[in-house]
């Protein structure tokens, strides 16, 4: 087992959903670079429905309802949660992928206002999971991404992340760049 | 019940006050012990604790906070949580939801580290406006200990004496000013198109080079809840060097009577452990600096047959004259960015505008800029509206750069009627919890509907504002104070003009609850140069005793 055993355990007293643990295990890493082959079959023939694991069914619709660069494992955590929190949730993203194989979408653009009202749903609940880094957004809820939540980068070239840097001492200055310079990420 | 310890010098609480004057007294050769209601905690886990809150909890600043069920302080997680340790009523209750942490370091952990001045004219405002009241003593006695405390907390700020507040100052600054970042800067700029000057805060944190053994800052953003690198001051770095020093600290020690003997002297303190066993401390001096609300209140607490109003309270002004500074907010939307979320959360204000004639008719106010990120706002925004793909994108970004806040905050007249006293319900110790009467009064009210509000719309017109949306309601900005107002005449205050105590020579009640006025900037800085003079006090009392 890979395990690095790292975990920490935050003790503030009372301290509600503050606690994490993060945990390296052979099995984490095998999932991880599972789910990173099935990004590669965006641009190929449609998985079958209900083909291959809910994770990487999961990775694949991330990856044609968010044109960015995802992270597997933050991936697979979402997966667990709104799996555990949506019933159906198989379903619709089966329901989805064939929706992007039958109008050979290659962007979101492509085949979301065509999806049902459902379905829909249950896009936008995984795109807003990857981008408010949590499936259900509400006090207590578990965080599954803080600085790799999606919701920084649209603003990562001028704001800051709360608690990170991206500047140095007094390094910052007024320069307010465009709108329309979007950061790549 | 067990007594355990004894020291010349008794504090009671470990913010800033506490700490400053722990300090002072251990310079001066003197045993120190502080008392500590809630925990100790370490740097890195206010960090993640914060870190690993959902995003709806961002206006919700001292979420990294939770309370201990021995040391309630307001939860602020719902308005549920929220109702549940301050009890709140009058005409502007919700006004008073204070937010302050009941951990070793107190709210220095999640102040915004900024530190106005008074002016001279702010303390004068009996003589001068035929309103409110005037202080014991004049700027020009409080200067030079607002010097020591600059240095003390390490105080950037600028060095023309036209950036600032007031330019009247025996010393420069320890540290040169921080950088604007953009909306800060087109905040600026609008207001100097109106006639009016946004100035650099003095602010407490390290600028451009390392100072007391902290870093500079690097602009992370952060600063309420919690600065992660040290950059700014907080307790978390004089606790160690308190005990370095030979102070010992005792934490989840929750003071709840002041007992007093023959003289009027305070003899000893009784605190409870989080298992609610009782213990006694005693020393020489006693130091009360446990916030505006815990320190009256735990005097009402301590009423006894010699002080059956409560100790230090034969004025019955303890627990009166509650201020803070009414804050409203505008929220704007521009055609163009601003830009938040560079450079620390605060960094500037208009402050000539709490300063004028009209003070006779009605309060002044300042105003800024928030900068906190606006990022996860605008994320949160944009998904309600079921965006996708690249228009999501465009629409955090928009929303994100192109929305703004800025805040008004009010100067509110010490009234005896705005009252803390201690109400029936009890907390998990079976300690009263406060119960507080609050009225922002005409004073504040005429302020802004004539005053203030026209003016914030005139600005975030001038910023290029497409909506302007200023709130009616009154809310809290977390400065407290009055509960213990200074004053030359014991008969109508509860601190001379050292924050002694005018009923008991050996009790020292410093911090925001002995100023006699507010102003309209932020508190500390002033409670810290209280602090340093009743700790010269303190050290003249132990010698010549």
């Amino acid at each position: 087992m890979w395990s690095l055993g790292v975990e920490y355990s935050d003790t503030i007293p009372g301290a509600a959903g503050a606690r994490f643990s993060l945990r390296f295990t052979r099995r984490l890493v095998l999932a991880s670079g599972a789910a990173a082959l099935a990004g590669l079959a965006v641009a190929q023939p449609w998985p079958v429905q209900s083909a291959g694991t809910h994770d990487t069914r999961f990775m694949t619709l991330s990856r044609l309802l968010i044109p960015h660069s995802l992270d597997p494992e933050i991936g697979r955590r979402i997966a667990i949660d709104l799996k555990a929190d949506m019933a159906p949730v198989s379903d619709h993203i089966d329901a989805l992928l064939k929706l992007a194989q039958d109008r050979h979408a290659a962007v979101v653009e492509d085949f979301f206002p065509f999806a049902s009202d459902e379905a829909k749903a249950c896009a936008l609940r995984i795109i807003s999971a990857w981008y408010l880094g949590v499936v259900d957004d509400a006090p207590g809820a578990k965080v599954i991404a803080y600085e790799l939540a999606l919701m920084f980068k649209p603003t990562s070239d001028v704001m800051t992340i709360p608690t990170y840097s991206i500047s140095r001492p007094n390094g910052w200055g007024a320069a307010a760049p465009p709108l329309i310079a979007m950061p790549n990420f | 019940m067990a007594q355990l310890e004894s020291a010349d010098v008794v504090v009671v609480g470990t913010g800033v006050v506490g700490c400053l004057i722990a300090e002072q007294l251990l310079d001066a050769g003197h045993s120190v012990l502080m008392l500590e209601a809630g925990p100790r905690v370490e740097r890195w886990q206010i960090v993640e604790g914060y870190r690993n809150r959902p995003p709806i909890t961002t206006t919700n600043l001292d979420a990294a906070y939770p309370p201990t069920r021995w040391a309630p302080f307001l939860d602020s997680t719902s308005t549920t949580t929220a109702a549940d340790y301050l009890q709140l009523e009058g005409p502007n209750a919700r006004a008073y939801r204070q937010d302050y942490v009941r951990y070793a370091g107190g709210s220095t952990w999640h102040w915004a580290g900024i530190c106005w001045r008074l002016t001279p004219e702010d303390m004068r405002l009996k003589s001068l406006y035929g309103v409110g009241r005037d202080w014991a003593f004049d700027y020009a006695t409080l200067e030079p200990y607002y010097t020591r405390a600059e240095h003390a907390l390490g105080v950037c700020g600028p060095s023309e004496p036209e950036l600032q507040w007031p330019p009247i100052r025996s010393k420069p600054y320890p540290m040169g000013r921080l950088p604007f970042g953009p909306g800060e800067q087109k905040f600026t700029d609008a207001a100097a198109r109106l006639g009016l000057k946004n100035l650099p805060s003095a602010q407490a944190r390290n600028s451009g080079v390392a100072y007391d053994g902290r870093p500079p800052c690097c602009g992370n953003n952060s600063c309420i809840p919690v600065c992660p690198i040290g950059a700014k001051y907080d307790a978390a770095s004089s606790l160690p060097r308190i005990e370095a020093k030979g102070g010992k600290i005792l934490v989840n020690a929750v003071v709840y009577r002041v007992e007093t003997g023959p003289a009027d002297q305070v003899q000893a303190v009784h605190y409870f452990d989080p298992d609610r066993q009782s213990h006694r401390v005693t020393g020489k001096l006693f130091v009360i600096a446990c916030n505006g609300i815990e320190t009256p209140k735990l005097l009402l607490m301590s009423a006894d047959a010699r002080n059956p109003r409560g100790v230090a309270n034969s004025s019955d002004q303890v627990g009166r004259n509650m201020m803070d500074q009414p804050k409203l907010v505008a929220a704007v939307t521009l055609a163009e960015p601003a830009w938040t979320g560079v450079g620390p959360v605060q960094g500037s204000s208009i402050m000539q505008t709490s300063q004028g004639d009209f003070r006779g008719e009605h309060a002044g106010a300042l105003f800024r800029f928030n900068n906190m990120a606006r990022s996860r706002l605008g994320a949160m925004q944009a998904l309600k509206k079921g965006l996708v793909g690249k228009a999501l994108d465009a629409e955090i970004r928009k929303l994100s750069a192109c929305t703004a806040e800025l805040t008004l905050e009010h100067e509110l007249l010490p009234d005896p009627n705005n009252r803390l006293t201690l109400s029936d319900k009890k907390d998990a110790l079976g300690i009263p919890k406060p119960n507080i009467y609050y009225d922002v009064g005409e004073y504040v009210r005429k302020s802004a509907e004539v005053y203030s509000t026209p003016l914030v719309k005139q600005l975030a017109h001038e910023m290029g504002a497409t909506d302007v949306a200023v709130t009616t309601e009154f809310t809290n900005s977390d400065h407290i104070m009055g509960g213990l107002i200074m004053g030359a005449n014991p008969a109508d205050s509860v601190v001379d003009v050292d924050c002694r105590a005018h009923d008991h020579p050996n009790l020292f009640l410093p911090g925001g609850g002995a100023m006699t006025t507010a102003g309209c900037g932020n508190s500390t800085l002033t409670m810290a140069a209280l602090a340093l003079k009743a700790a010269d006090a303190m050290v003249a009392q132990l010698t010549h005793a």
